[in-house]
């Protein structure tokens, strides 16, 4: 009997152990021949092996040209509930309220309202500052301690609530700069200048990833590069001084804004744009109460305006380059001239008498600049003004430059009087960029340098520097150089505001009346000036617009002062001697 | 008969003595299995245990990473134009004239060369096309691209 029992088990155990290999190489082989139930397992296999992470790169780096941090990051935490946790979803909108300002009704729906829909974690604020989660992180060790062993239903409880790190931006240096930088906003996307233009780059490539929970594959987990890093042409000191001149001027002045450009003409890299308003970066959601909807976010780069007589040197250049004046030629000003069967007038509406180039360019005659233009023609005048790269974007490494307005014959808005203003500057609308750009060419000895604003790119472990591109050659050398020597005559004769002592600079005055709807203003101008030196080695070119000013309408009175003021400033901070001592450190 | 029976007694083993040898055999087999499965045991561990090091020192890299930005930014903040002019105020220090500047030759004196980060790469970066995108792109891709910057910019920023 007992035997008999011996063996049932032992039969029971031998079933058994042949039953569960058989089941089991069945099941291999059912999955071997079902391609669709391979399929799945396939899918569903990883899942449990694994576990996915968004890896978001840390957003690269801003720096000026000498390594001063302009745009970093710092930690920042994602709150959110782990809904199963939650046991008083009131008291978790509370706390929000409370610390963080939050809305509580909106919270509370959140935190409460949501587990029919199979949700497990909501989100409920992000990029809260590391001091609001200390704080957070207080009441919630506060309330544990005071009502934990409460179990009692409606017991105030932060239970469920959730911190996750990551990193946001900062802007260590708030303002400065920060129409050239842009932001980024609570999406992580950039806006507005250098980080809308760069945001693939510096934000790198956000990528799903698939972590092996098995510790002996750790080796197969991927790695995300970070966000390449910029390193700009910009100078910060350049750059907070020119903000306290052009704040300054704005003030003075009584101006409804101002922008001030500084270029190194050699290669168009961008020391310096101050405009207005400017924006603290680390409060980007101030932008729509600080920004009107007219007002651009960088009137350097976005803001096309009709410059006036700045843009006399672009004609006299054109004339000079194609011989239809010289220097010498003598224009007699009548103070009226026909173009196009409208009559233009001088800025005085005087009459001015027999005058030399000089003397049209010093005295900033409409009615000579006109009759320069018409002595070019229609057709070479506009193919110069189009060679210098007006009525079209310069191609600035920025988001939202505005490409400006140039009408040229064939346009159906074009008209033969266009001729005569154009040669003034009226008619015709550039940002202060453009005009820089277009004027370094004379400066720079006829060669017009793309403008640029980043220097290198840091990706991967190495420096990548940007080429400097050569835009064109608008005008000869010798035409630039002769204009150059012409214009710093110009200033010197007339003992102008813009002379800086100790440094030979040339440079031009602009008025311009403001078109409306219903005509020009007659009381309201832009004031312009536009500089550069030294001029027989040009390090820098200066632009200087400011809108509406209202102690003086000219721009030989306000703008003018503002170019020495930033030219004093300037020469100091990148290290240049002046004209006779760089001469006799040059021939040592 | 009897003799063939003795015989055959003799030169068989008894059964306790096979027994013997089965068990012999069996625990010879589970040693060797033992052994192999102890060493592969040990294997795995120390593979597990240097896996689960580098799972913890990733999960530190991460940690750091944050550190390191925040004190990055911590001391930009410090060293900021603006922190850095008030402290200099408060030092007493004075903005320099441009009269007040001497400037002398140094022999092997080089100029402020611009910031460098990282190993300068052969490879020169060409810019993106002179041209913006908008002389370049199709009409529908110029709306598109519009329409999306628009909408994006309108839902997602502009509120205070």
């Amino acid at each position: 009997m007992i035997e008999h029992e011996h063996f049932r088990r032992y039969a029971f155990l031998s079933v058994l152990l042949f039953v569960i290999p058989a089941l089991i190489a069945v099941q291999l082989i059912r999955v071997r021949l079902d391609p669709n139930m391979a399929k799945d397992f396939r899918i569903i296999g990883p899942l449990f092996e694994t576990e996915q992470h968004l890896v978001t790169p840390a957003r690269g780096q801003i720096l000026d040209r000498w390594g001063n941090l302009l745009a970093g990051n710092r930690t920042v935490y994602e709150v959110s509930v782990e809904l199963k946790q939650v046991k008083n979803p009131q008291t978790i909108a509370l706390t929000l309220k409370t610390v963080l300002g939050e809305d509580y009704d909106e919270i509370l729906a959140r935190a409460s309202g949501l587990k029919s829909e199979g949700l497990l974690n909501v989100v409920l604020v992000d990029n809260v500052s590391q001091t609001d989660i200390d704080d957070l992180k207080f009441v919630q060790e506060q309330m544990q301690a005071a009502y934990g062993n409460n179990n009692a239903e409606g017991a105030p409880s932060l239970s469920g609530l959730r911190f996750t790190p990551h990193l946001g931006r900062i802007y260590p240096e708030k303002t400065l700069a920060s129409n050239l930088l842009g932001f980024v906003g609570r999406d992580s996307r950039g806006y507005f200048g250098i980080e809308e233009r760069y945001n693939d780059l510096l934000a790198g490539k956000p990528k799903m990833i698939l972590v092996s929970r098995d510790p002996n594959r750790v080796r197969e987990n991927p790695s995300v590069p970070d966000g390449a890093s910029l390193v700009l042409t910009l100078d910060r000191a350049v750059q907070q001084k020119m903000e306290e001149v052009i704040d300054a001027a704005i003030i003075e002045t009584g101006s409804s804004s101002g922008t001030l450009l500084v270029m190194d003409p050699r290669n168009g890299e961008i020391l310096a744009l101050a405009t207005t308003p400017r924006l603290d970066l680390n409060e980007f959601w101030q932008y729509s109460d600080l920004f009107s909807e007219e007002a651009p976010y960088n009137r350097g780069i976005s803001q096309a305006y009709e410059p006036g007589s700045v843009f006399k040197v672009l004609t006299m250049a054109s004339a000079l380059d194609d011989g239809a004046v010289k220097p010498e030629t003598v224009f007699v000003d009548t103070g009226a001239i026909e173009v196009g069967g409208v009559t233009i007038y001088n800025w005085n509406s005087g009459a001015w008498g027999p005058q030399d180039m000089l003397g049209c360019m010093q005295h900033s005659l409409n009615v000579c600049l006109a009759w320069v233009a018409t002595q070019i023609g229609a057709n070479d005048f506009y193919r110069y003004l189009q060679n210098f790269g007006i009525g079209h974007a310069t191609g600035v490494d920025m988001a939202g430059e505005a490409s400006g307005r140039l009408k040229i014959p064939g346009d159906t808005d074009w008209f033969a009087a266009d001729l005569g203003t154009n040669a003034f500057g009226q008619g015709v609308a550039a940002t202060p960029l453009q005009m820089g750009t277009a004027i370094s060419a004379i400066a720079n000895h006829g060669k017009m340098m793309a403008p640029h604003i980043v220097r290198s790119v840091v990706s991967e472990g190495y420096q990548h520097d940007i080429e400097q591109r050569v835009l064109g050659m608008p005008v000869s050398a010798e035409t630039a150089d002769t204009l150059s020597n012409l214009l710093a005559r110009s200033l010197e004769t007339e003992s102008s505001d813009a002379l800086v002592t100790g440094y030979r600079v040339a440079g031009k005055t602009g008025t311009a009346e403001i078109p409306t709807p219903f005509g020009y203003t007659t009381n309201q101008t832009n004031a312009s000036f536009v500089g550069w030196g030294p001029v027989d080695d040009p390090r820098f070119l200066v632009y200087v617009w400011l809108e509406k000013p209202a102690t003086s309408p000219w721009g030989s009175i306000v703008a003018a002062p503002v170019f020495r003021r930033a030219v004093e400033e300037l020469v100091v901070l990148i290290n240049l001697p002046p004209d006779d001592v760089r001469r006799q450190l040059n021939g040592n | 008969m009897d003799r063939l029976e003795h015989l055959t007694q003799s030169y068989s083993q008894a059964p306790w003595r096979k027994q013997l040898q089965i068990i012999g055999v069996f625990l010879l087999v589970l040693v060797f299995v033992a052994l192999i499965s102890g060493i592969y045991l040990n294997v795995s561990a120390r593979a597990a245990k240097a896996g689960r090091a580098i799972q913890d020192m990733q999960s530190d890299i991460e940690a750091l990473g944050l550190d390191i930005e925040d004190r990055q930014s911590e001391l930009a903040m410090i060293l900021s134009s603006r922190s850095m002019e008030e402290r200099a105020i408060a030092m007493d220090f004075e903005v320099v004239e441009t009269d007040e500047i001497v400037y002398l030759t140094v022999p092997g004196y080089t100029e402020r060369q611009s910031v460098i980060l990282a190993p300068i790469s052969e490879r020169v970066i060409v810019k993106a096309p002179v041209m913006p995108p908008e002389y370049t792109e199709s009409l529908f891709t110029w709306i598109k691209r519009q329409a999306g910057q628009f909408a994006l910019f309108r839902i997602s920023e502009v509120r205070p």
